[in-house]
């Protein structure tokens, strides 16, 4: 499937060189107060948004850099904002 | 021949302001659902809401294959359910589903692997589900089309052979319980989109529509691929899936030359014979949530080399079309049936993966009851959603699947 990704170390670059990393879910929850809710939220449970995410990647086949981008899920495409398709 | 028909599913219905069941997506799961609602529970006042038109997702999308050789105590006796049901429907609904009882054969590329198929053979076995472990010799008396030799990228060690599969029409299936439904007086609204679903204190009161808004207390979401999505929109659930596109393609038709569904992981390709001749035959996914349900070159090069190594006789085919469905992955490969929790009178029924066409009909037939009884039957209670935040993952792979970034 035609997808191309903007890595910030290497640019722009085949879509098939990266791995999905998962829908960007904010920073790790504290151990402190942590609830088996809260970890399977974080862990688990995903938005599976038709349209704009935010979401990881990692440049497995080339830097090996992780990093966020926006992309629309119906269109397939790489985008600037997650307001740029709405 | 050109005279006036009569539709399958009876005529054109106004939206009713009411109903007592409103099912959101029109897929099999849905149509299985109300047919079941409708027959088994005496609740006939259903409507079904499709934004398309009946089996346009994952229902007329899927290769038809059906099968009972699942691994975990808690699918396979539903997986088993659904395999005796077909014939039973088929009589029921008066409607020919042409269950093909050919048979499926797992080709096994390692000694890992035969492993792995002998514990699966034990499962089915405690379950009565017939499954036998095969050599490589055996398979290829089976299938005689088979390269057993040892000089092909994952030379076959053996086979588990699980005679109760096949494959079954899935058109024929939307068609079908579409009929059965409606004879009880479901209605199918097709070309009506939900657009929201409302609640108050904690309890369903209506749905909003393309054509107008619905008040009922009890809504079931079971729209296939769509249903995450929908279910996080509409009300705020999150779920445990990932969206992703699978392709599948058919070959020119031959002659009879595959009796049997064959299908192996290490090379990621199955392939089954359809009655029309066709090799059907699909593949790994695009490891991306997604949409769009296109399709590439890039898994027509991948079957084909597949196929042509361990069914070299296909070599030369030409391939004739090629789609591709959503398929909403959880992590431990079992769905989500579960209701009656988060919000009082919602009823959600997905997650199915790239199982959603085998299991149709058990899950309708369990998830009505759900409904009516309000209380979740034991076959289906193991599936609640609950069970992620428990640890409590049923394990139906042997390993975290590949085809989530949860691995």
């Amino acid at each position: 499937m035609s997808l191309t990704i903007t890595c910030p170390i290497c640019g722009k670059r085949d879509g098939y060189e990266f791995r999905f990393g998962g829908e960007d879910k904010g920073p790790r929850p504290e151990e402190d107060g942590l609830t088996p809710q809260r970890w399977c939220e974080y862990v688990h449970l995903n938005e599976c948004v038709a349209g704009v995410q935010k979401e990881w990647w990692v440049h497995k086949d080339g830097c090996g850099s992780w990093f966020t981008i926006h992309r629309d899920s119906v269109m397939n495409v790489e985008v600037a904002t997650l307001e740029a398709h709405k | 021949m050109f005279g006036k028909y009569k539709p399958l599913w009876g005529e054109k219905t106004q939206l009713k302001s009411s109903y007592d069941v409103v099912i959101i997506g029109g897929g099999l799961h849905s149509l299985a659902t109300a047919y079941f609602l409708a027959k088994e529970h005496g609740i006939t006042d259903v409507a079904i809401i499709e934004k398309n038109y009946i089996g346009f997702g994952g229902a007329g999308r899927n290769t038809a294959i059906v099968r009972a050789n699942q691994r975990t105590q808690y699918n396979v006796p539903l997986y088993k359910e659904a395999l005796d049901l077909w014939p039973v429907l088929t009589k029921e609904l008066d409607y020919n589903l042409m269950f093909n009882n050919c048979g499926n054969l797992n080709l096994m590329h390692s000694e890992a692997a035969m492993k792995a198929a002998r514990m699966t053979i034990a499962t089915a076995q405690f379950h009565g589900v017939e499954s036998h472990l095969l050599d490589a010799k055996e398979a290829k008396e089976l299938v005689p089309a088979l390269n057993i030799s040892e000089d092909i990228t994952f030379p076959i060690h053996g086979a588990m052979f699980h005679p109760p599969g096949g494959i079954v029409r899935h058109d024929a299936v939307v068609w079908g319980l579409a009929k059965g439904a409606s004879k009880y007086g479901v209605q199918i609204h097709q070309q009506t989109e939900a657009t929201a679903v409302n609640t108050k204190n904690g309890k369903i009161v209506s749905v909003e529509t393309s054509r107008g808004t619905i008040n009922t207390s009890k809504v079931l979401i079971s729209a296939g691929g769509y249903s995450a999505s929908l279910i996080y929109g509409m009300l705020g659930i999150k779920l445990p899936i990932s969206v992703l596109t699978i392709q599948a393609m058919v070959t020119q038709p031959l002659k009879p030359l595959l009796n049997h569904v064959v299908s192996s992981g290490a090379y990621h390709c199955y392939a089954n014979q359809t009655l029309k001749g066709e090799i059907a035959t699909g593949a790994h996914m695009d490891q991306w949530p997604n949409y769009t349900t296109q399709t590439t070159a890039h898994y027509i090069k991948h079957q084909a080399e597949a196929l042509s190594e361990f069914l070299p006789c296909l070599r030369g085919l030409r391939f004739m079309r090629i789609w591709s469905g959503l398929a909403d992955m959880t992590p431990d490969m079992a769905p989500i049936l579960d209701g009656n929790d988060q919000i009082k009178g919602f009823f959600m029924n997905c997650g199915w993966g790239y199982f959603g066409f085998k299991s149709c009909t058990v899950s309708g037939k369990y998830m009505a009851e759900f409904i009516a009884k309000g209380e979740a039957p034991d076959m289906i209670k193991p599936f609640n959603l609950r069970r992620y935040e428990q640890h409590k993952l049923m394990g139906e792979t042997a390993e975290l699947v590949t085809y989530t970034p949860n691995n």
